[in-house]
């Protein structure tokens, strides 16, 4: 079917205004949240209900059509990008179908903007604990879809941890429920397996999630830095504790000052050359303990002042400059580089002075403003995209500190997916096996690669197996009556 | 043991089409469940920890490591692994993961798929294949160590993971509070349990036949496990006493009441709706079938029933203890173990979906891991 063909059938189902097709039109779904990347899309259908989007999927799928679905785009991975597919966005889907507070569980469609469902179960005492610094516009359907996370995911886990079921429709037009929402049950769990599956099994219709208590009492100390080291060390001291702070945010002293620069500036000391937002939540009792533990622990390791937010305004203010941290190095540059490294905790203060050092061999500043808690890693690089040289520096710097967090046993992403911006180093950790196992899985939910190709494994890292024909129509296995198990 | 010598032996089976019964300790997982296989893999001799960096709060470690272990070499440091599945401690992480098998601690730290940061497994083809890592926050590639917990070595022969740790708590203390009287009583009480301040490591309720073995008197009764710094302990404390009399006990308990089922060959679990179960925690537990276990979580929505009686251990157990839960709760029973012969009449396979049955075929082509033991 030709383009226009398949735009009318899809306005059809939506309507002639959410339907876009012309190239001026498109331009605003040509990149993510990272502008480094562009890929033009050849359509993109906003469907405004789960009927509307089943059909749309089924026109697609019976057209032999490749999409990838997309949130609100605040994505950093370049994983939401259509390179000349059809984008189908499912912003509209935003209704919060249910809230049940005694089980403290919230049914939502996909379209449900982060910050939206925790305004909206506030006045219930509870609240969706991933946070992505996005989160006043990410949508729970793109949580869902990179297993997003956020500065509370030290203490309260990551979106794998907060959903419960959802109702997700396949590539193929097929609807299916994956995980349950009344109860624990046994099977393998597809649940776990679609989250964080950056849109290349199918897009979720509906999805159920936890919500949390609302902590008695929320404590956010400002610790402050004349060294990068001496607040690393001081990060891997707090986590060794024991303590599980809520949240242990870490800005060095170029993020302090480009944050204190801009409309966000939240007082942070500008001189500082770190600082670590720590917050402590739970029981008034205990928390008081904490913060003074945590408050010896900073003075210990030479923090020059441990400052404890008065009350919710000063509190928030604190959050505010960390939260839009990324939007405030829009000051510096028209492009930015994020990286979202993970490595393991203990081996922070050697990696921030390697880093430390890539950014001096390259003549780039790298600014570091990450979830230090988890050991995530965002370092990141303001430049001009149209400057080549420059972009050349600024490769060959995150290049080599990805390579020096994978050889410190880390991970090349902690929140952000592999999308288009990581596939590169995919091979570098992990196997041949291991990413044809991924192809695999993907080929189960997407036989044909439709949703959101090209995305995650590299696509000549899926062996076609000779086994396949096989694999399809086992052997039958010798007869043998089912027994007991000798325990 | 070691990877290489599974993936010899996954292969020999492959090549010679001869399944394999995947096993780690044998000690307590093996769950009845009948399994179309004469071979048996071990895991038990591949064990021992593999890396652990205290200041990291990860551990990894070779399959056939035993609970016990894991928690003998974490204790060193102050720290621990708070998983603590129903059955002997010296039963192996790689079963934990595969079984998905969680305790009362799973109130407060999760259940195994919360824990698991990386994994080694061997697929029916006797590929290794590594997911995750040793990280705690990592969204590289598809998540295939969910998918393997809980999926009874059918996907792949685990052989090692990662998990992560938490700091011992400082304070680490346990009550009993006897549910004495009426149904709606506890209920009762369970409700203003729910709206107080405390955030319990574990919370169960046991029927009295569990706190007569248990040496706890002849009731019902709300164990409840609390952990933290002194001063959040002691804040609990004292809100659990203005709820009624609650007795300080050993937390040894906990270890008592994990072992208490022995050998019995029947346990199943119905899992629901947390408030519906809460609200008909009293009624479960005052059920005075002899031989039987009764045990409630209420954050979870599950309850555990153990039915110890040999004369009842039959598939007319099944019957007696489904009729005695007919009413309260709507929810839908895990089969945790059963008689062999009643495996049949109670389990259509949980991996009979068309999504379910891809994975296994792409992953184990030969149907040679664990044939049968989640139904066929």
């Amino acid at each position: 079917m030709e383009l226009p063909a398949v735009r009318e059938r899809l306005a059809g189902i939506v309507g002639e205004r959410y339907v876009l097709s012309r190239p001026s039109e498109l331009l605003v779904y040509n990149s993510d949240g990272l502008p480094g990347y562009r890929r033009q899309p050849k359509l993109a259908v906003f469907p405004a209900t789960r009927d509307e989007t089943v059909a749309v999927i089924r026109t697609l799928a019976a057209q032999n059509l490749s999409f990838v679905p997309r949130g609100a785009g605040t994505g950093l991975s370049g994983g939401a990008l259509a390179d000349d597919i059809v984008v189908v966005g499912l912003h509209r889907l935003k209704q919060i179908i249910s809230v049940d507070v005694e089980n403290r569980r919230a049914k939502v469609e996909p379209g449900v903007v982060n910050l939206r469902l925790n305004r909206h179960v506030a006045p219930h005492g509870l609240f969706y604990a991933p946070d992505p610094s996005s989160d006043a516009a990410c949508t729970i359907g793109g949580n869902v879809a990179e297993n997003a996370g956020g500065p509370h995911c030290l203490k309260y886990g990551v979106t794998l941890n907060h959903v419960l079921a959802m109702t997700v429709v396949l590539p193929s037009g097929e609807i299916v429920e994956l995980g349950s929402d009344t109860g624990e049950r046994d099977g393998y769990d597809l649940r776990g397996a679609f989250i964080g599956s950056e849109g290349c099994f199918g897009l979720a219709l509906d999805v159920t999630v936890k919500l949390t208590p609302r902590p008695q009492t929320i404590r956010t100390l400002l610790a402050d830095f004349l060294s990068v080291d001496d607040a690393a060390r001081v990060t891997s001291a707090v986590i060794a504790s024991g303590i599980v702070p809520a949240a242990l945010e870490f800005m060095d002293g170029p993020t302090i000052r480009v944050v204190e620069d801009s409309i966000y500036a939240a007082g942070y000391p500008r001189d500082a050359e770190a600082i670590l937002l720590i917050e402590l939540d739970g029981l008034e009792a205990g928390v008081d303990a904490d913060v003074a533990e945590v408050k010896r622990i900073c003075l210990e390791g030479r923090a020059r002042n441990v400052k404890v937010a008065r009350d919710d305004v000063e509190r928030l203010k604190l959050w505010q400059g960390r939260k839009k941290a990324f939007g405030a190095m829009g000051r510096l540059a028209p492009h930015l580089i994020v990286q979202d490294a993970v490595i393991p905790r203990t081996s922070l203060p050697e990696i921030l002075e390697t880093i430390h050092s890539i950014s001096e061999k390259y003549g780039v500043v790298v600014c570091n403003v990450f979830h230090a808690g988890d050991g995530n890693l965002h370092p990141n690089i303001a430049y001009s995209a149209d400057d080549p040289a420059e972009s050349e520096r600024v490769h060959k710097a995150m290049t080599e500190i990805m390579k020096a967090c994978i050889a410190a046993g880390g991970s090349i992403t902690g929140e952000h997916g592999v999308g288009l911006d990581k596939m590169g180093y995919m091979e570098s950790i992990f196997t041949g096996p291991s990413l044809n196992a991924m192809c695999e899985l993907r080929g189960v939910f997407d036989p044909e690669r439709r949703s959101n190709p090209g995305k995650v494994v590299p696509s000549h890292a899926c062996k076609e197996w000779h086994a396949v024909a096989s694999a399809r129509d086992p052997r039958p296995l010798a007869a043998d009556p089912p027994r007991p198990v000798a325990r | 043991m070691s990877t290489a010598s599974v993936v010899a032996a996954v292969r020999d089976s492959a090549d010679r089409r001869t399944p394999l019964r995947i096993a780690g300790r044998a000690h307590w997982l093996a769950a009845g469940r009948p399994v179309n296989a004469r071979t048996s893999l071990s895991l038990a001799d591949d064990s021992g920890v593999v890396d652990y960096t205290p200041g990291d709060l990860t551990l990894t470690a070779r399959a056939g490591t035993s609970l016990s272990e894991i928690e003998r070499i974490t204790a060193g440091h102050g720290q621990w692994l708070p998983l603590d599945p129903y059955g002997h401690p010296d039963g192996t992480i790689g079963a934990t993961i595969a079984t998905a098998s969680a305790g009362p601690l799973a109130t407060a730290f999760g259940t195994p798929r919360d824990l698991l940061l990386g994994i080694e497994f061997v697929t029916g083809r006797g590929d290794v294949v590594r997911a995750g890592g040793k990280v705690v926050k990592n969204v590289a590639g598809f998540d295939l160590s969910r998918l393997l917990t809980g999926s009874w070595g059918t996907l792949g022969v685990i052989t090692e993971v990662t998990v992560r740790l938490y700091a011992r708590p400082r304070s680490d203390r346990t009550l009993a509070v006897r549910l004495a009287g009426s149904e709606r009583a506890a209920a009762d009480f369970l409700g203003r349990v729910e709206a107080a301040p405390i955030s319990p490591f574990a919370l169960e309720v046991v029927s009295a036949s569990i706190a007569k073995t248990l040496g706890l008197g002849d009731q019902a009764t709300c164990l409840i496990r609390l952990g933290g710094n002194s001063a959040a302990v002691d804040f609990q404390l004292i809100a659990l006493s203005r709820l009624g009399r609650a007795d300080e006990i050993e937390p040894r308990v906990w270890d008592a009441l994990r072992v208490l089922e022995g050998d019995a060959d029947f346990v199943i679990r119905l899992s629901g709706l947390p408030a519906s179960v809460r609200a008909a925690a009293g009624a479960m537990i005052s059920d005075s079938i002899p031989g039987v276990y009764t045990s409630v979580n209420v954050a979870r929505g599950i309850v555990r029933i153990v039915v110890t009686n040999p004369a009842s251990s039959s598939v007319n157990a099944l019957r007696d203890a489904g009729l005695s839960l007919e009413r309260p709760v709507e929810g839908s029973f895990v089969f945790e173990r059963l008689p062999a012969e009643a495996w049949k009449s109670v389990s259509p396979s949980v991996v009979s979906d068309a999504l379910s049955q891809g994975i296994k075929r792409a992953y184990d082509p030969f149907n040679l891991l664990n044939p049968g033991i989640l139904g066929d």
